[in-house]
């Protein structure tokens, strides 16, 4: 499970230590007026290219492409996701993914039956033209609670090769989980200094030498 | 008997009632991510005019018949508060702010990339807690901030100024005095800034040919002032990375 989290945040994190030299952009703002290949939250208009979101840009970088500071969750395939199963149906389950619709588990994905309130884990199988995903991979939790982070920092919150999430986990002896989706399970350990650190990750996503500063929130508050 | 009302000079050696010249804003401030519970938010202080916009989505549009499977809908609800008129306002959503719900919500369409979220509507909350003249200019400022401030994919921001005619003068962003003039000309104007594509424009009064040419120079020079401001607000929300990226 915590391999295939690292993947996951790899793409991002990896991205941005590449290239040092950032920009805050607004939606419409000018990214490059050369001709480079397109990455996400951008667009092309008459030649040039412009950003779609408000986000961080590295001028540098040969892929013009934007991280989003802020955004909703729209499920891809292969995202790992945490969701609450809302209802049954005849043939399955639907899952709520903090997304704009619930999405489909199949009965014959699932070794045991879900019942409603549940929380699970899945991966996304596929998603349609509408932003429906169907999911599969399904893992049942027992106990614990939700958090609900942004999704547009999780790439952080994971880190490079999950090495944030290791830092967390190590700092307060939690069991977490982290979705794609922006909600993440966590059981046992100290859950208080858990959502401390995370509210850090989420104020100041982007700046530098992050890992750092979680660690140091984490040992001052195992002192007191 | 009634007193003849005596004629006011609107604009006297190049000043206008309240001071500013002829082509100057009031004071304005704005703030994004105000609301918590919102997914975007903004607050906007234009002179005397105060508004709150929160913006929910996109979610899944209900009832089901308004669903367009090729594009998402923008929910524009344009609303005053009682005590935002000098009299109490009645809090029923009368015909000036239904028509101002609906123009400002087409506005904010031509923005946003509407077509990556079919089926589903993005709402958008306008709360007017203070007026004094341009307020469906100032919200649909805010509300393009708060679109910004949700996350959603947008081809530009939209920015909007008043632009008008009070005795006799062409002149920017008027206020209430300014709009009661006899002969006053009331202009909201809104633009997409990097294409300069107008969004919005409406018009009660009379101009002349040359006196619209003038006033629409005005309004988009005023339009790209606010959107100046408008970058400003979106970026101090994290404004600490710049320090950071200074330094290096």
């Amino acid at each position: 499970m915590d391999e295939e989290q690292g993947e996951a945040g790899l793409q991002n994190s990896e991205q941005a230590v590449e290239h040092k030299k950032k920009q805050i952009v607004v939606p419409g703002e000018l990214i490059t007026d050369e001709r480079k290949k397109l990455g996400q939250h951008v667009f092309i208009e008459n030649g040039k290219i412009y950003s779609d979101a408000l986000g961080i840009t590295y001028p540098d970088a040969g892929v013009a492409y934007v991280v989003p500071l802020v955004g909703i969750y729209l499920p891809q395939s292969d995202d790992l996701v945490v969701g609450i199963v809302e209802r049954e149906t005849v043939k399955g389950y639907m899952v709520g993914i903090n997304s704009i619709y619930p999405s489909y588990i199949s009965a014959d994905k699932c070794r045991d039956m879900l019942s409603k309130g549940g929380i699970v884990s899945a991966k996304v199988n596929s998603v349609n033209e509408i932003n429906e995903a169907e999911l599969f991979d399904v893992r049942v939790f027992y106990g614990g609670e939700i958090l609900s982070v942004s999704p547009a920092k999780v790439p952080r919150i994971i880190g490079k090769n999950g090495s944030m999430l290791a830092v967390l986990k190590n700092g307060t002896g939690c069991n977490v989980v982290v979705g794609r989706n922006g909600w993440a399970w966590v059981k046992g350990g100290d859950v208080a200094k858990l959502i401390d650190a995370i509210k850090l990750i989420e104020a100041e996503s982007h700046l530098d030498n992050l890992t750092v500063k979680v660690e140091e929130l984490l040992k001052a508050k195992k002192v007191e | 008997m009634a007193k003849k009302e005596e004629k006011k000079d609107y604009v006297k050696s190049g000043k206008r009632l309240d001071g500013r010249k002829v082509d100057e804003l009031r004071p304005i401030k704005m703030e994004v991510g105000v609301l918590p519970n919102a997914d975007g938010s903004a607050y906007i202080e234009w002179g005397q005019n105060k508004i709150l916009v929160g913006v929910h989505g996109p979610k899944e549009a209900l009832p089901k018949h308004k669903q367009n499977p090729y594009r998402g809908l923008v929910r524009y609800v344009y609303r005053m508060a009682t005590f935002s008129v000098p009299d109490r306002k009645n809090p029923k959503p009368g015909r000036r702010e239904i028509e101002i719900s609906k123009v400002s919500g087409e506005a904010l369409e031509h923005s946003v990339f509407l077509e990556k979220f079919p089926n589903t509507a993005i709402d958008v909350f306008v709360e007017v807690l203070d007026s004094n003249a341009g307020t469906r200019v100032a919200a649909l400022t805010a509300a393009s901030l708060a679109l910004a401030d949700a996350g959603i994919p947008m081809k530009d921001l939209v920015c909007a100024v008043g632009v008008g005619k009070a005795g006799g003068e062409i002149i920017l962003d008027l206020n209430k005095d300014e709009e009661d003039a006899p002969d006053a000309v009331d202009i909201p104007f809104a633009i997409m800034p990097r294409t300069e594509e107008i969004v919005l424009l409406q018009m009660d009064g009379l101009l002349s040919r040359q006196e619209w040419q003038k006033a629409a120079k005005l309004g988009m020079e005023g339009c790209k002032r606010v959107f100046e401001m408008q970058k400003e607000a979106l970026r101090k929300k994290y404004g600490k990375m710049e320090q950071v990226s200074e330094k290096k």
